[in-house]
């Protein structure tokens, strides 16, 4: 208890601190941490389903797309928060919807869906703007500066991990270990395996599509291209492999070093961006297949052991 | 006596291969039965079919006169079925206690907390594993480990336990103590069946058997009787080709 409450507070300091930054840096400095921190939510986001049920998703872009295309749509119509809102409802509604459709699929079908969906739904925006509205680009203006984005994707970061950290200690989270194991048990101790299943990808999403939402005003000019490129798709599964999906904090260690190598990389080799981006994925997964706390936990406990059996 | 389980014309068809051929029988309520057979003759079929881990091709699977065929194994789980498995299935990173909790968490009635923790101990020290809740699933013995899945079964309340070779593998005293520890089930009134090699154990702990080969129900009776069945005989010698 003590524990949990010295944490809390811990975490508060913590987030005040992040929160005092961008007083101390300039604009530069202001946009790295935004975008680090965008990731850092779009990350444990993505863990929140992918990390325990070990379906791996690439729809990730699918719906930060929905959000941010949403605000460009909207933004001029209805207030900033109302236009949050709507967002996140429509990227309820699909996930349940994809979700219901898809969560029956297995293994690689559920990664080549969920590539597929992202590329379909942009598709879709492309044919119709360009055949209905007859334009391809839409212009956001917004008055919120870089440091209110800031706050806002801190806000929802933390909010993630929150969330990620109640799971763990509900029934919830149980259910999610007990289908990780073996689904076969999950289903015969009562366990509703597609009703969790859903319920995580819709919370994983809604986040995700909030995400998107949330970072839209930073570009001004928004179209398909942009908001729906996959490589946020990948780059979001290799930070959360590389801290581990299944760590509260895993995906937030991994999103933070990868967010600078990434943008080093791209200020640096942008002809060579994303052969570097593959080959770092292939050493990700067969490195530490588990994350990097994950893998240090198992090394701590051989060291234990060793000491032990001396 | 009214029967809880009622089972009319089950099939499965593999492909090509029909598994279960329209087998037929119930159990009363508070009824120990055994399902023998040789090898391969469908008995873990009827039983995957009767929790939910597979949908019958056709046939009749009633709960106290309710339907289930078909269902989804946690519907079925919350009805009131639970099983152990023939291979033992544990949830290995999970501790020995969260095991249990596995089921308690998750049942109609269910248990959360404190609550959970002390009822997953009572459960485990009734399988004789009390005290080792702390422990790791996956550092328990085989044998360990298939008290730990009876717990996990039991946790559940199930109107009706499915038990599939849970007791082979067994040393002869540790045969006594799981014979004794499913006698005082059926004492308690638990309706279990049992699929099983070891006689000894079927003629302890059944009044009534049924025995199938290559899939279909060739005996049914009291277990003595069923026992001395020249067909049920032949049929385990493997003579049944005549
Ligand atoms: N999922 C499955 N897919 C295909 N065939 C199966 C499947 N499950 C069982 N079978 C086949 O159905 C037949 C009956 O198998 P089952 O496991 O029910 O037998 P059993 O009586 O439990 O045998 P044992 O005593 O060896 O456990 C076997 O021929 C088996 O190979
Ligand atoms: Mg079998």
């Amino acid at each position: 208890m003590t524990r949990t409450i010295l944490g809390l507070m811990l975490a508060i300091l913590g987030l005040a601190a992040l929160a005092w930054m961008p007083t101390q840096l300039g604009a530069y400095g202001v946009g790295l941490l935004l975008g680090m921190t965008g990731y850092v939510a779009l990350a444990s986001a993505w863990a929140l389903f992918s990390g325990p049920t070990r379906y791996v998703s690439l729809a990730t872009v699918a719906f930060f797309g929905i959000g941010a295309y949403t605000v460009a749509v909207l933004s001029e119509t209805l207030p900033y928060w109302a236009v949050l809102l709507v967002a996140a409802v429509i990227g309820l509604a699909v996930a349940l919807i994809v979700g219901l459709a898809t969560l029956r699929l297995a293994g690689v079908y559920f990664v080549i869906f969920t590539f597929g969906l992202a590329e379909l739904i942009r598709q879709l925006v492309t044919w119709y703007e360009v055949n209905v509205t007859g334009t391809l680009g839409r212009y956001i203006f917004l008055p919120i500066t870089a440091e209110q984005i800031y706050w806002q994707l801190l806000a929802v970061a933390a909010g993630t991990i929150a969330i990620g950290w109640l799971i763990s200690r509900s029934r919830l989270g149980l259910a999610l270990k007990v289908i990780g194991d073996d689904e076969t048990v999950a289903g015969h101790t009562g366990i509703n395996i597609a009703g969790v299943k859903l319920a995580l990808f819709a919370v994983s999403a809604t986040i995700i599509t909030l995400v998107g939402a949330i970072q839209a005003p930073r570009w001004t000019y928004v179209e398909p291209a942009i908001v729906f490129n996959p490589t946020i798709s990948f780059l979001t599964l290799i930070m959360a492999l590389l801290g581990g999906a299944n760590r509260l904090w895993g995906p937030a260690l991994g999103a933070i070093p990868l967010f600078l190598l990434f943008e080093w990389l791209s200020a640096n080799f942008p002809n060579h961006y994303s052969i570097i981006l593959g080959l770092l994925f292939i050493a990700i997964v067969f490195v530490v297949p588990r994350g990097v706390l994950a893998g240090i936990e198992d090394g701590w406990a051989r060291l234990k052991r060793r000491g032990e059996a001396a | 006596m009214t029967s809880l389980l009622d089972i009319q014309n089950l099939r499965k068809q593999f492909g090509g291969l029909t598994a279960v051929n329209d087998v037929s029988f119930s159990i009363a309520e508070g009824e120990t039965v055994a399902l023998l057979g040789p090898n391969g003759s469908g008995k873990t079929t009827v039983l995957n079919m009767i929790s939910g881990a597979l949908a019958p091709t056709s046939g009749v699977i009633a709960l106290s006169g309710e339907h289930i065929a078909g269902l989804a194994p946690n519907r079925i789980a919350h009805k009131g079925v639970a099983r152990t498995f023939q291979l033992v299935r544990i949830l290995p990173s999970l501790s020995v206690a969260e095991n249990v909790i596995a089921a308690l968490a998750f049942r109609p009635n269910h248990l959360w907390g404190r609550a959970a923790e002390e009822r997953a101990e009572e459960l485990l020290a009734e399988v004789g594993l009390g005290g080792r809740g702390g422990e790791h699933a996956n550092d328990l013995t085989y044998i360990d480990q298939k008290r730990m899945e009876l717990a996990r079964a039991l946790a559940a309340e199930p109107r009706l336990l499915l038990l599939d070779e849970w007791l082979s593998g067994l040393n002869p005293t540790e045969l006594r103590t799981g014979i004794d520890l499913i006698t005082a089930l059926g004492q308690r009134g638990m309706t279990v069946l049992l699929v099983e090699h070891i006689m000894e154990a079927v003629r302890a702990l059944c009044s009534r058997t049924v025995v199938m080969n290559v899939g279909t129900k060739i005996a049914d009776g009291p277990t003595a009787d069923v026992l001395a069945d020249p067909a049920v005989i032949s049929a385990y010698l493997g003579e049944g080709h005549a």
